[in-house]
């Protein structure tokens, strides 16, 4: 054995193998593959999952909704808001025009309502009573002075009127009074005819005012 | 479950126990909506937040609901909306170059349990890899057991295209795990 050399030993396979075993395998291992069936396969869910994940899906559902709630969302819609705007415009023009109209009528309208319904206070009362009496006590004062200034007034105030629409004819002057005018002429001399003529103007102004 | 829901229906259609009936419905239906949506989403927060606006909108426009279809039926019908949608946005907002497949399978991949079987992580990649319609179908029938008269309901196809469809994608899930997974 001193003459042992490892190099010159023949490589060889001691271990006992089953018969065809290789063989056997090739066939096994193929077969498991070609035989394979999904449906005998477990239905499992294989993917990670996040701790509380439904918990968390719950709450931040919640809280979409009750937003949503809380803060609802109106769509503008164009149309209809052009058509808002412009019935406020017309509106308010018309309401505004038929108040300044029936302003007055209204204001007569409501103090007749307020005399139709409110009763009168002791003290309007008073005040009134004492307004009647002055106001009667004038007229009484005034009523015949001022009926005749009235109607020397209204005669006044008239005749102008229908100088400016009719015009007013000229009476002629009678024949007696011509021939008197005459007579009277006559009887005055050249001198004092002249001296009347230079008076004449202030004679005819003052004809006016008598 | 048909008792609850029509108590979950009495209490939304009435403004005063709305709240009430709304917590009813999340109760009832948020496991199994929040794993649908999971299914097609994958990523967890966004399946969160896609619960929670399927479940509003739910409860904003519950006038909309006929009392002529399921309430799950119609449930499910907002979550694969928003599912839709959410998925819609992520694509776009992903590069370009970067295959949506791919991505989601890489999506599936960081988002499993450490100890989940890697059997089941390999489904879960083949369904990511199908078209979208067989993606729906194959979900509804094989995790929620959806009778195929609801699911035409939720995605608006006709009993035989589902049929079909959930053939053909059983057939290609089959395929790719026997391709990937002996690898």
């Amino acid at each position: 054995m001193k003459d042992f050399d490892l190099k010159k030993l023949e490589r060889k396979n001691i271990y006992k193998l089953p018969e065809n075993m290789f063989e056997s395998m090739q066939e096994r291992v193929l077969s498991e593959v070609n035989d394979f069936d999904l449906e005998k396969l477990d239905r499992k869910n294989i993917y990670k999952v996040s701790d509380h994940l439904f918990e968390n899906v719950q709450q931040n559902v919640m809280k979409e909704i009750n937003a949503d709630k809380k803060a609802p969302i109106f769509k503008l819609n164009w149309g209809y808001a052009a058509a808002a705007s412009l019935a406020l415009i017309f509106g308010s023009t018309f309401l505004y025009n038929s108040y300044s109209d029936s302003n007055g009528n209204q204001t007569s309208t409501q103090s007749l309502a307020s005399n139709d319904t409110a009763p009168k206070k002791e003290s309007e009362i008073a005040y009134e009573t004492l307004k009647s009496d002055l106001t009667s006590v004038e007229n009484n004062d005034q009523t015949n002075d001022d009926q005749q200034t009235n109607q020397q007034i209204k005669t006044v105030a008239y005749v102008p009127e229908k100088k400016e629409t009719k015009p007013q004819t000229v009476k002629p002057v009678s024949k007696k009074t011509e021939a008197q005018m005459t007579e009277y002429l006559d009887s005055f001399s050249n001198s004092e005819i002249a001296e009347l003529a230079n008076n004449s103007t202030q004679d005819v102004y003052l004809d006016l005012y008598n | 479950m048909k008792i609850k829901d029509a108590e979950i229906i009495t209490l939304m259609q009435d403004p005063r126990t709305r709240e009430r009936g709304v917590r009813a419905l999340m109760d009832a239906y948020q496991s199994r909506l929040y794993w649908h949506i999971r299914r097609i989403i994958v990523d967890g927060d966004l399946a969160q937040d896609t619960l929670q606006e399927t479940f509003i909108k739910a409860y904003q426009n519950f006038h909309q609901f006929k009392n002529d279809s399921q309430l799950y039926t119609w449930l499910y019908r907002i979550a694969t909306n928003e599912s839709l949608q959410q998925i819609n946005k992520l694509k776009r907002m992903q590069k370009t170059d970067e295959d949506p497949e791919y991505y989601m399978q890489n999506l599936v991949a960081d988002n499993t349990h450490s100890d989940a079987e890697e059997i089941q992580i390999f489904l879960q990649k083949a369904i990511q890899s199908l078209p979208e319609k067989q993606k729906l179908v194959f979900m509804m029938r094989y995790y929620d057991d959806l009778p195929y008269e609801e699911i035409s309901k939720i995605v608006d196809m006709s009993v035989g295209t589902l049929k079909t469809n959930y053939h053909y994608a059983k057939q290609k899930i089959e395929e790719y795990i026997k391709e990937n997974y002996e690898k």
